[in-house]
């Protein structure tokens, strides 16, 4: 069973953007609630659906926190109406990954580590808004039957042409630009979802350009060459974060909306799981983009959690003058006052780690001393007496 | 078709399946016997089966049920630069790597970040962590658990692994939380608790 999603990663053919007038944006469709399927092929789309959530429902991944929850799903109705956002259940999956989904019954996904990536709520209902567009336009119904009647000239074609390897590359291709289709007009709905919104419209443009920033530190990080994509690809299902960056930006000039992005009732909503999160992403053993989605989010300054966060992704690489830096990032952590006591640990190994034993066991003590039942508690005991 | 040709295609497909893989090897109980290609041994109380299909260079599965239902790996001596296991996607997902300069609590947070990244989940969580003596050296015992994507079954584990020499040995067992752990919880420490270098 297909699911559309974002994909940051994937990339793709230029989509010619498109200009709207301030004074007409295209209202949206009439939203019918309750939709069932209506022919063979889409009640099967819907069963296979159905049995996919019966699966998700009980996947140890879901993120269960009813306020995160509540707070997400306000943001989707906010941005498509109360009416369209009751026809989707909505799972927050602890991944860290850029990425949401969305099935053909209603079944949408976000994952954490696009939580994590975005900056406002504006943004979230940007990613939200593309995401239900998918549905709405029923994307999936149309996707299996492009799909299958490419395959059925396919079983015609190797019968009737000798040498129909040609045909087949083409027919193939046509699924994926099929896709690239898709995923464009999802992402025109979903500015329009967020024109009619209290949202501004510029946000869908903003997180793209960002996924292109991360994707290149990430290479540049592991000593590969930036290699964004600026052009089509055969077999790209999704159109370029740069071609989406681009006719996004194009079209919320066109618009000119005005609208608060809301980015401190998201960071405010984000903050008991911000720790969480970061963790995910700093044990993914990806030091630059790491580095960038901290950087990111330290636009407005460097917070506490993020502090000790970038402490982690140095001392998790482990040069000698990675531990010096993390050294330090740690111990600005401490000086803001807010520390968990995890900081006096990290700073406390780091230390060890660059051969400073004196002030490590200092802040290994103090580690102890601030949280005794520490899991770890009896090793680091240990590490302090020799 | 002849019986001679019969049995000249017989051979060549035995020739073509057979010597894909080293096959599994029933160890016996009693004896000590050196692991994962490498100067660690241990000496087994009782029997196990060593899988022929390693995780990676110098490591070792041995199992009773099956792999997934009770799994004791060995890593012997890890040296720095060095991944735990074979990465699946070095290119886009590559796995963290040993370093001679590790301390003995970056063990489990090495063995955390390469379940996380190898099996795509973020639910695998390191539990207790406690010093023991392993292999002759000054090492760590820690406890962890995780659950593999897309399934509800969790997973328990326990490791205990030491720098020495500026080379990692471990030795980790983890097996179903239903059943399986407890099961032959006492068996796969009896190994742990033999090994030496």
């Amino acid at each position: 069973m297909r699911r559309w999603g974002i994909a940051a990663a994937l990339a793709c053919v230029a989509v010619p953007a498109q200009g709207w007038a301030a004074d007409k944006v295209p209202p949206l469709p009439p939203y019918v609630a309750a939709y069932q399927p209506t022919n063979v092929d889409e009640r099967g789309a819907w069963m296979m659906a159905d049995e996919e959530e019966r699966h998700l429902r009980d996947a140890a991944d879901v993120i269960r926190d009813p306020a995160l929850n509540a707070y997400v799903r306000g943001v989707l109705c906010r941005t498509v109406g109360e009416d369209r956002c009751n026809a989707v259940r909505l799972y927050i999956l602890r991944v860290p990954a850029f990425n949401a989904t969305m099935s053909a019954n209603g079944t949408m996904t976000i994952w954490s580590g696009a939580l994590l990536r975005l900056r406002s709520e504006a943004e979230l209902g940007a990613v939200l808004g593309h995401e239900f567009g998918h549905f709405e336009l029923r994307h999936t119904l149309s996707g299996f039957r492009n799909r299958r009647s490419g395959t059925d000239l396919m079983a015609w074609a190797s019968i009737l042409i000798a040498n129909s390897s040609a045909l087949q590359m083409s027919t193939i291709g046509g699924f994926y630009a099929f896709d690239r289709a898709q995923e464009t007009s999802a992402d025109m709905i979903g500015v329009r979802y967020l024109a009619t919104s209290r949202y501004p419209s510029a946000a869908a443009a903003d997180v793209w350009e960002r996924i292109m920033g991360e994707a290149d530190a990430t290479a540049i990080g592991r000593h590969r060459k930036a290699n964004q994509r600026y052009a089509a690809g055969f077999f790209a299902t999704h159109p370029t974060s740069l071609a989406r960056a681009t006719y996004l930006r194009d079209a919320a000039q066109a618009i000119a909306d005005g609208g608060s992005a809301e980015g401190n009732a998201y960071r405010a909503a984000l903050a008991p799981w911000l720790p969480t999160f970061l963790a995910d992403q700093v044990k993914l053993n990806d030091f630059g983009g790491s580095e960038f989605v901290l950087a990111q989010l330290a636009a407005d300054g460097w917070t506490t959690p993020l502090l000790f966060a970038r402490g982690e992704l140095y001392r998790e690489r482990g040069n000698p003058r990675d531990l010096v830096a993390a050294a330090g990032f740690y111990q600005q952590a401490i000086d803001r006052g807010d520390a968990p006591a995890e900081a006096y640990r990290g700073l406390g190994l780091a230390l060890l780690r660059g051969q400073q034993a004196g002030p490590a066991g200092i802040a290994l003590r103090e580690y102890l001393r601030r949280k005794p039942d520490a899991a770890d508690a009896p090793l680091i005991t240990t590490l302090v007496a020799s | 078709m002849s019986v001679r040709r019969f049995v000249l295609s017989v051979a060549a497909a035995a020739l073509l399946v057979a010597p894909a893989v080293a096959g599994n090897k029933l160890i016996l109980p009693g004896a000590r016997i050196a692991v994962a290609k490498s100067t660690l041994t241990v000496q087994p109380a009782s029997e196990w089966n060593r899988l022929g299909a390693r995780p990676g260079r110098n490591a070792e599965t041995w199992t009773l049920d099956g792999d997934a239902l009770n799994d004791l790996t060995f890593y012997g001596g890890i040296e720095s630069g060095k991944t735990l296991f074979r990465d699946t996607d070095r290119k886009n997902q590559p796995l963290p790597q040993v370093s001679a300069t590790m301390l003995v609590t970056d063990i489990p947070a090495l063995v955390e970040n390469s379940y996380r990244i190898a099996l795509g989940t973020a639910s695998m969580s390191i539990g207790t962590v406690e010093p023991v003596a392993f292999a002759g050296g000054k090492g760590v015992r820690f406890t962890y658990a995780f659950t593999r994507q897309g399934e509800t079954l969790r997973r328990r584990g326990e490791g205990r692994g030491a720098m020495i020499g500026g080379r990692l040995y471990l030795i980790t067992y983890e097996a179903p939380a239903l059943h399986y752990y407890d099961r032959s919880l006492a068996a796969a420490r009896q190994v742990a608790d033999s090994a030496r270098l």
